[in-house]
C-alpha cells in the first residue's frame, strides 16, 4: 500500500496543475488583453478572402456590365492583390506561390487587359472564364479543389453600382 | 483486509486512468487518429514544374520520379504544369531521387533541383524539368 503513495501524490499534483492551466486558458481563449499588439500577419486563406476573391467578383461584375473603366480598375486591383499575397507568403507549405500564381493567372490577366482596352465583351468573358479556371487549377494543385471559384451570378456589394455611369 | 485491498486496487486503477487521461488532455488531446499520420516515417515529397524552353508550363507531361536502380513513380503534370509525388521512405536519400520528364513532340533538355531537403518532411523538394520542342 505504501509504495503507491508517492505516485498518487505525483499524479494528483499533475491533475491539479493541468486543471489550473486549463482554467487560465479558458478565461481568455483569444489571448492576453494586456499584451503588446502583434503585427498583422494574414496568411494565405485570409489574403485570398480579403484581396483576391472580392476583386475577382468585382472584375466579373464590372465586365458583365461592360463598365470598362471599373473593369480596368478592378483588374489592376486584382493584379496587385496577387502581388501582395505572393510577397506576403512566398512559399505556402513549401510550394512557390509566385510561380503558381504566374502559371495560373498571368495569361488570362493579360487577355483581360486586352479585352478591357478593346472594350470587347466576348473576349472579356472568355478570358474571365480562363482566369476562373486558373484559380481552380491552382486550388487543385494546392489540394484545395473543394474551393470552387465561379463567375458571380449576383453582386455581393449592394452599396456599389456596377453599371457604367451615364 | 481483502476488501480493503480491493478498494485500494480500484482506487489506484481509477487514479491511474484519471492521471493518464489528464496528462493526455494537458498535452493537447487524446491522440485519436495519430496512428494515421506516418509523416514521421516518410521522407520529403517531390514537387516541380515542367516548362518548355520559353518558360511556359507544360500540362499533361509524363514525369518519372525514381530511385537510382530501384524504379520509380510515374505521374503527369496538372493544368498548371506541376507534378507532386509523395515521399519515399525516410531511409531514401533525396540525392538518389531522380526526376525525368517527357511529352510527345518534346525531348527533355534539363533537370534542375531548385531546393535542398528541409528538416520539415512536409516541405517538398522542388525539381524543375525543361522540355524542348522537337
Amino acid at each position: 500500500m505504501r509504495k503507491w503513495k508517492a505516485p498518487r501524490i505525483a499524479c494528483a499534483s499533475l491533475i491539479i496543475v493541468a486543471a489550473a492551466s486549463g482554467r487560465v486558458s479558458a478565461e481568455s481563449p483569444f489571448g492576453d488583453p494586456n499584451a503588446e499588439p502583434a503585427p498583422f500577419n494574414p496568411q494565405m486563406a485570409a489574403l485570398m478572402s480579403m484581396l483576391i476573391q472580392p476583386r475577382h467578383a468585382k472584375l466579373g461584375l464590372a465586365g458583365e456590365a461592360e463598365n470598362w473603366p471599373l473593369a480596368a480598375y478592378s483588374l489592376k486591383e486584382l493584379r496587385q492583390g496577387f502581388a501582395v499575397a505572393s510577397r506576403a507568403v512566398p512559399r505556402w507549405r513549401g510550394l512557390p506561390v509566385p510561380e503558381l500564381f504566374d502559371a495560373a493567372v498571368t495569361q488570362p490577366l493579360t487577355l483581360l487587359d486586352f479585352a478591357i482596352k478593346l472594350k470587347y465583351s466576348r473576349q472579356f468573358n472568355e478570358a474571365y472564364e480562363q482566369l476562373t479556371a486558373g484559380c481552380n487549377a491552382c486550388h487543385a494543385t494546392t489540394d484545395h479543389s473543394f474551393i470552387v471559384i465561379k463567375a458571380p451570378n449576383a453582386s455581393a456589394f449592394p452599396n456599389q453600382e456596377f453599371a457604367p455611369k451615364r | 483486509m481483502v476488501l480493503a485491498w480491493r478498494t485500494g486496487g480500484i482506487a489506484n486503477a481509477v487514479l491511474a486512468v484519471t492521471c493518464a487521461l489528464s496528462i493526455a488532455a494537458w498535452a493537447g488531446g487524446a491522440g485519436f487518429g495519430d496512428d494515421d499520420d506516418n509523416s514521421e516515417e516518410e521522407g520529403p515529397s517531390y514537387f516541380g514544374f515542367v516548362r518548355d524552353t520559353s518558360g511556359v508550363t507544360v500540362p499533361d507531361a509524363k514525369v518519372t520520379v525514381g530511385l537510382k536502380g530501384r524504379g520509380g513513380i510515374i505521374t503527369r503534370t496538372d493544368l498548371l504544369g506541376t507534378y507532386k509525388v509523395p515521399g519515399f521512405g525516410k531511409d531514401v536519400d533525396p540525392k538518389d531521387v531522380e526526376v525525368a520528364c517527357d511529352k510527345p513532340g518534346y525531348k527533355q533538355m534539363r533537370v534542375v533541383r531548385r531546393s535542398t531537403p528541409s528538416k520539415d518532411p512536409k516541405i517538398p523538394i522542388e525539381t524543375e524539368c525543361t522540355l524542348q520542342r522537337i
